[in-house]
């Protein structure tokens, strides 16, 4: 939140929580960024991002959006959007952070022309909880006279791109990509997309809590994978080539709200007929949640 | 637009049900609060356009207008799921 003030950029989360429940949250939890109540989903209906796969009778569910973030310039035009269909996890900070400072896109100048290819590979983040993404920035400086290619390429040729190993533990959100220009092959028709001089690609991840590693220094998990990249100048292109990345990462903690899944649990194990006794343990338990969430259905309604 | 629900995933023993990206919770995924879309679904105003009004409640119970709130300033709007759940 420091670094957001630092930047002179505002900060709202809206939820269709109730002023209550949000001075609640805030309080628990120190929150320094504004939060924001629309009970009765009217902003979110305005914007057109009402959940709609919930039925209107199904409650408490049903007034959710869509999750996903808009970054605003100044004069409040919108600059940015992020959304995803994975809704596991939010948009880390920093990834909110750098694209409010529009810094995603961001290219440094050209290198001389003798030069080579030169890549950097790093992890945006300190800490990956399960439920936030975090980004893996690759940093592709590309001589002047040279170009690497975009997405889609014909047969024989390498996109730039990251990958990660196969890993059940991380997943992968869609891949952020700086402004390509077009190239049109010599001799042919074909126009290919490609990026010049320094570029910036980023692969926003996330761990789905299945493959952490325990030590004694704490919980970690590891992201590896793949960056891939072919030049070439006008006339001819060099072999792909290809940079392996590993980063071990600190689980760390993240800030939930308090039911969270404990309260889906006891439903479903109730529904799923359970020992008795096992159920009265679980409802003893969790007595207290659960009084939390007769509280926003008695103030809903 | 037609959305619609993500429920790839299987039950893998009572009570946990894993989605397509393996994440594990108590209810299938494509019911209640695991409602994704798959494939397009609508996130609102686009770039270039500028923000709607935003005016809702903020923790004490007063009206916010986020665009005077932000005094000319860039911001950052999270829609987000529930601070409760």
């Amino acid at each position: 939140m420091v670094a957001f003030n630092k930047a002179d950029i505002r900060l709202y989360v809206l939820s269709y929580d109730s002023h209550k429940a949000i001075a609640n949250f805030s309080k628990t939890h120190k929150i320094t960024f504004t939060m924001l109540s629309d009970p009765d989903s009217k902003v979110i209906k305005d914007f057109g991002i009402l959940n709609t796969l919930i039925p209107e009778d199904a409650h408490p569910w049903f007034g959710i959006p869509f999750p996903g973030a808009y970054i605003v310039n100044n004069e409040g035009i919108i600059t940015e959007k992020i959304f995803e269909n994975i809704h596991h996890a939010r948009p880390g900070p920093e990834q909110l952070l750098a694209a409010a400072q529009g810094e995603r896109f961001s290219v440094e100048p050209t290198l001389s022309p003798t030069e080579d290819v030169d890549v950097d590979v790093a992890f945006h983040g300190d800490s990956l909880p399960t439920g936030i993404t975090r980004e893996i920035v690759a940093t592709i400086r590309v001589p002047e006279g040279k170009h690497i290619y975009s997405e889609p390429v014909p047969e024989g040729l390498v996109a730039a791109s990251i990958e990660l190993d196969n890993n059940p533990g991380i997943v992968a959100y869609t891949p952020i990509q700086p402004k390509t220009s077009p190239l049109t092959l010599t001799g042919s028709d074909t126009t290919l997309q490609v990026y010049k001089g320094n570029t910036i690609l980023r692969l926003p991840v996330a761990q789905n809590g299945q493959l952490i590693e325990k030590t004694a220094e704490g919980n970690f998990v590891t992201v590896s994978g793949k960056v891939h990249w072919q030049t070439c100048d006008d006339k001819e292109c060099d072999l792909p080539e290809s940079v392996d990345f590993e980063f071990h990462i600190k689980v760390g903690a993240l800030i939930t709200p308090e039911l969270s899944w404990d309260l889906f649990k006891l439903v479903t194990d109730i529904s799923n007929k359970k020992p008795h006794q096992k159920v009265i343990l679980v409802v003893a338990y969790q007595a207290f949640r659960i009084s939390k969430l007769y509280k926003k259905l008695v103030q809903d309604h | 637009m037609s959305v619609k629900a993500d429920q790839r995933g299987s039950e893998i023993k009572p009570s946990e049900f894993s989605d397509a990206h393996g994440y594990i919770a108590p209810i299938p995924n494509g019911t209640g609060p695991r409602s994704n879309p798959i494939g397009n679904f609508p996130t609102g105003p686009e770039i270039g356009e500028p923000l709607p009004d935003v005016v809702a409640l903020n923790k004490n119970g007063e009206l916010i207008d986020l665009h005077t709130d932000r005094k000319g300033m860039n911001a950052v709007l999270v829609f987000t799921r529930s601070a409760v759940w």
